[in-house]
């Protein structure tokens, strides 16, 4: 079911020293970023438990970014790669159950990619909107999205 | 000679012998089975050592006795082969110290649902019956009808017997300290064939797994887990679920206000209580699934007989194929301890790491 002006909710969990730089960059670059993403600043894309990422598909969110340093690049040596396993997990869990599984997006944005921030923000959130709200989203409640 | 009673003189000898000084298996109680733990040669006949309940997995046992310190006495533990498996993967978590234990087991002629051998007690040697004859009894629970693993496989666990298509038990060794404790026990390593009836099994499994398969995104989930208790027996029970600190179990994340409980009900158009059941399957597949050895304990632990295994199995088994990792049966390093540098683009970006 697709709403006419369905204005999706994407969460953002970025890591402090490459993918939260990067959107500090595109803004000082007065890049334009759709207001769609909602973003969270953590230490290491590590430090995510992917059930927060599930939580956050729960509680409304029609979709959630990881984003992380490049593989090699992490201010903590191996976090990201550890990150990548993880989402690995959650994508293949949501797959297997028949859920959709690009409402999980890794990306691994450098502190120096403003352009690549703003680019993947607005092509995601165009994503998300074309495919319309999760049916993920109110798990467990009585209402929610009734999506074929 | 029965099965159970051969393996009794198997340990008395060993007691004899003073090859070791501690035994666990399985005993008898009024309605089901237990572990227990023997010191005495005299108390071997108080076991029941291939028992048709697996009230417990027996790893779980293992890791609780050795939580503390390594055992302290030579002790020999007679596990079935998924309970072996467990055991091997707790020993990769560092939940088990596996020295000084030295683990006997068979070929598994499948356990009967704890609930159902309560009001109808089958003898175990119906069960050993069947799985001699080289079939498989249709009493036992779902996830043994589609057990992996059900013999003994090399390297996992120290010493065998093989039941199979043999006319009389066979002993073999699976590790070096097996081959030295059966040569001390003046025992001949004999073999049997049991591929036709693995080859069996599987082909029950990969029928189960194309057709059991819980889909159809929420809707298939929230119908599966429609008569969830959220009781959490299915984690009490996992031996796989060793976390002394559970994520959903007495953690502040899920402590909320009471505003908090309003606002959701407004904006979800009323929630259900208690809240976060869904969550806790999901997630709790999320932490364990690239582990789950298939033990089906969940589902023989759930008051409302939910199918779990249909969740837990066939998920797992599709998050071990994209690690390519099978739980226990060797030395691979669980996928959750582990990683790879260049590995699983598939999963980066939004098109699969094509940039």
């Amino acid at each position: 079911m697709k709403e006419e002006n369905f204005d999706p909710v994407i969460v953002g969990f970025f890591c402090n020293w490459c993918t939260s730089a990067a959107a500090d960059l595109a803004g000082t670059a007065r890049l334009h970023y759709p207001p769609n993403i909602r973003p969270i600043r953590v230490m290491c894309s590590s430090t995510v438990d992917p059930v927060y990422l599930i939580r956050a598909l729960q509680e409304g969110a029609d979709a959630t970014i990881l984003g992380g340093c490049h593989p090699g690049d992490c201010h903590y040596i191996t976090g990201n790669y550890k990150a990548r396993r993880r989402v690995a997990i959650v994508k293949t869990v949501l797959k297997s159950l028949g859920f959709d599984d690009t409402r999980v997006l890794l990306e691994w944005i450098s502190g120096s990619e403003g352009p690549k921030f703003a680019r993947v923000m607005n092509e995601y959130t165009a994503y998300i909107r074309e495919r319309g709200p999760s049916d993920f989203k109110y798990l467990d409640s009585l209402g929610g999205e009734e999506i074929e | 000679m029965s099965e159970n009673e051969l393996l009794k003189k198997f340990l008395k000898d060993a007691f004899e012998k003073g090859l070791i000084e501690a035994v666990m298996a399985p005993a008898a109680t009024q309605d089901s089975y237990t572990y227990a733990l023997i010191t005495k040669k005299e108390d071997v006949d108080k076991l029941t050592p291939i028992a048709p309940v697996m009230q417990w997995n027996g790893a779980d046992m293992l890791r609780r006795i050795t939580k503390l310190k390594k055992a302290e006495r030579r002790m020999l533990a007679i596990l079935r082969p998924c309970e072996t498996r467990t055991f091997k993967e707790l020993v990769k978590f560092n939940q088990i110290n596996p020295e000084n234990i030295i683990v006997l087991t068979y070929d598994c002629p499948g356990t009967i649902h704890a609930r159902n051998y309560k009001y109808d007690k089958v003898p175990v040697e119906e069960l050993i019956e069947e799985i001699k004859k080289g079939g498989k009894s249709d009493k036992i629970r779902d996830s043994c009808k589609v057990c992996e693993y059900p013999a003994p496989i090399p390297g996992v666990g120290d010493i065998a017997l093989g039941l199979v298509n043999a006319k009389e038990p066979v002993f073999f060794s699976l590790s070096d300290i097996g081959k030295e404790f059966l040569a001390a026990m003046g025992i001949q390593e004999g073999s049997r064939n049991a591929d036709e009836w693995i080859k069996m099994h599987r082909e029950r499994r990969e029928k189960w797994l194309e057709e059991e398969r819980i889909t159809g995104g929420r809707k298939g989930i929230e119908e599966f887990l429609s008569s969830c208790l959220n009781c959490h027996n299915c984690k009490d029970m996992c031996p796989i679920c060793f976390c002394k600190e559970c994520f959903f179990e007495d953690h502040s994340v899920f402590d909320y206000e009471s505003s908090k409980y309003f606002n959701w009900a407004d904006d979800k158009d009323g929630i259900r209580l208690p809240t976060d059941k869904t969550l806790f399957h999901i997630g709790r597949l999320i932490h364990m699934g690239t582990s789950c050895i298939g033990c089906g304990l969940c589902q023989q632990a759930c008051p409302m007989d939910i199918p779990l295994y249909r969740l837990f199995g066939i998920v797992g088994n599709d998050l071990q194929k994209v690690f390519d990792y099978k739980p226990g049966v060797n030395d691979d390093i669980p996928p959750v301890m582990d990683f790879r540098e260049d590995e699983l683009h598939e999963f980066e970006g939004l098109l699969g790491g094509e940039e």
